[in-house]
């Protein structure tokens, strides 16, 4: 790849990223606009907004590299984005928005009146965010050493940069608006080369030329039921304990407008990943040396110089590395966002200079991980992350959105149960490395019920720690906003 | 749009007064109240639970499918795979389908609620 294009990519998702988040920062004024954008956002940016968070390295590169290694296996992965989000609406959505809390720390203290609850969530929560960065930059460094040839780590000290600089400057309403730029930016990126290359392959008849699509380049053999299940498990549970998702949805004005809000990024979910599908497909057929040589998350952005040379081949890999550098950028920022909101509130006062001091924190731990760890396939690496939110933060969740009988201790005990079962599974799986057996490798679906399980039990042995607040909260989460006299009501 | 200036959200966690108390918040903290309230949040975990059994039976029946019919791999739609049509494209439309089906019950068994107490 030409490493002028490259690197003229990365400056002008930067320079756009910089310019949109300064444009916020000028009608951010408040505290409440800085961290939840004063929830008066509209379902479609806010939508836009989310599923820019949302599609991070793992979809935009990591999907069509794991479908190139594994074939129709790796369809599951966006099927199980998609559909977390199905999870997301039906079972929290609406009641989350209601809680009137900012974080999921500030849900469980107040729906289980307990500071240590709040404590313990906080640090999963700060872990689950700091685990997730990590992978973006790996894909960060990735893209940059591809297309201009730099070192890795020049790549996730860029990002970092570019992620610091707008989080520290504008908070979450410049956010929104980079972020909703940001899905779009990504959809065009993935869309305009595939559309293109299937254009390029299909044949006088209408019908696609793509002989060897079944064939195996790897000769991997095909994940068993269990790894299917756990895996299904892991992205469809994980996705509505994520930080960064949960903060956006804050932003509607009230439960119903999230449920509307969740209908739309469905929605944008379910066109982005049709992209990455077909460009594995494509993968498959035309660069199946790319598994081979172990660098299958790099298809997406080597297919179209790959099958279209010259100025195109060059204008279309531009595009593949802005829209990489978005996913990066949007999903660092989301995270970093709503990381620094715990961070600060938990031990910083609360504070703008706070919040900014924490996000400085946030930002750089993941990038010391990063540097000192190999990466792995991203859209792996990604799906554990998922599988520890699902047996972490999923369980106190839907209990406490559904169930009056959370106790603080049982909250607790289920977190760190969730959290010591599949922390414990991923460390050790790393150490055994491609030898560990899958139900090690692939731990969600034992461990999610376990959390659950500890939960529900030591709630029901402390049921007298249950807060007196609970029949109120539920209330509160549960019961429909009463229609807002709206001022043309009024007059 | 007013503009509520927030500090440190830890106080306001415990229930920020988003909405001001109404008459109606009352009638929800009697005994009468509480019966309609628990059977909203009922009919609500029902639904959600109804909707996410049915998206998972498709999801298994789509799994099974494409696991257990091997010669779906040879057929072709337009050139592409069936089992990829099947897994990569067909399951889009069940999520949405069922996301659209939840919200409109989701609203209505709202709206049921909201009649029954507010008729008083």
């Amino acid at each position: 790849m030409n490493p002028a294009v490259g690197l003229a990519a990365f400056l002008g998702v930067a320079l756009a990223t910089a310019a949109i988040g300064f444009y916020g920062l000028r009608i951010s004024r408040t505290t409440g606009d800085f961290y939840v954008a004063s929830r008066t956002v509209r379902p479609w940016w806010n939508a836009s907004a989310i599923g820019g968070e949302y599609l991070s390295a793992a979809s935009f590169l990591g999907v069509a590299g794991l479908i190139l290694l594994t074939g129709t296996d790796a369809l599951w992965f966006p099927v199980g984005y998609t559909a977390g989000y199905l999870m997301l609406l039906l079972f929290v959505a609406a009641p989350l928005r209601r809680s009137g809390a900012y974080t999921i720390p500030d849900f469980t203290e107040a729906r289980l009146q307990s500071k240590a609850v709040r404590r313990v969530t906080s640090l999963v929560v700060v872990a689950v965010g700091w685990l997730y960065i990590v992978p973006q930059l790996q894909g960060a460094g990735l893209t940059i050493r591809i297309s201009t040839g730099l070192p890795s780590w020049a790549g996730s000290i860029a990002v970092v940069a570019v992620v610091g600089v707008t989080v520290v400057a504008g908070g979450m309403r410049s956010i929104t608006f980079v972020q909703a730029f940001q899905y779009w930016l990504k959809l065009t990126a993935l869309a305009v080369p595939v559309v293109f290359l299937l254009l390029k392959q299909t044949g006088a008849d209408g019908s696609l030329a793509l002989a060897e699509a079944s064939s195996n380049p790897t000769g991997l053999p095909a994940a068993g039921l269990y790894q299917t299940v756990s895996l299904l498990v892991a992205l469809l549970f994980g996705t509505l304990g994520l930080p960064h998702v949960l903060v956006r949805f804050y932003t509607n004005p009230d439960g119903q407008s999230a449920r509307r809000t969740t209908l739309i990024v469905l929605g944008l979910l379910s066109v982005f990943y049709v992209f990455p599908t077909a460009s594995g497909l494509l993968g498959r057929v035309f660069a199946p040396e790319l598994a081979r040589s172990g660098r299958p998350d790099a298809l997406v952005l080597l297919l179209p110089g790959k099958l279209v040379g010259g100025v195109p081949g060059d204008l279309l890999s531009a595009l593949v590395v802005a829209g990489a550098f978005a996913a990066f950028l949007s999903t660092t920022s989301g995270l970093v966002v709503s990381l620094a909101g715990v961070i600060s509130q938990d031990l910083l006062g609360g504070s703008v200079r706070g919040f900014r001091v924490a996000a400085a924190l946030a930002a750089v731990v993941p990038l010391a991980f990063a540097f000192t760890t190999d990466s792995m396939a991203l859209a792996g690496s990604v799906g554990l992350v998922f599988a520890f939110t699902a047996s972490t933060i999923c369980p106190v969740l839907l209990l406490g959105i559904w169930w009056r009988g959370l106790s603080d201790a049982g909250a607790i005990a289920g977190m760190l149960t969730g959290a010591i079962l599949c922390g414990g599974a991923l460390v050790s799986s790393t150490i055994i490395g491609s030898a560990a057996p899958g139900w090690i490798a692939q731990p969600a679906a034992w461990t999610v019920p376990a959390a659950f399980a500890v939960m529900v039990l030591v709630s029901r042995a402390t049921n007298d720690r249950v807060p007196g607040t609970v029949t109120r909260l539920m209330t509160r989460l549960h019961v429909p906003e009463r229609p807002v006299a709206t001022k043309r009501q009024l007059r | 749009m007013t503009r509520v200036r927030v500090t440190a959200p830890q106080s306001g966690a415990k229930v920020a007064p988003t909405r001001p108390y109404h008459s109606r918040e009352a009638a929800e903290d009697s005994d009468v109240g509480q019966v309609f309230v628990r059977s909203l949040i009922r009919s609500q975990l029902r639904l959600a639970v109804v909707v996410a059994s049915g998206f998972l039976l498709v999801l298994a029946a789509y799994g099974s499918m494409v696991a257990l019919v091997p010669q779906l791999a040879q057929m072709r739609l337009l050139g592409i795979p069936v089992n990829w049509v099947i897994l990569g494209v067909a399951l889009y439309p069940v999520i949405g389908l069922s996301a659209w089906l939840y919200n409109r019950s989701a609203a209505r068994n709202e709206a049921r609620y909201r009649d029954l107490v507010e008729d008083k």
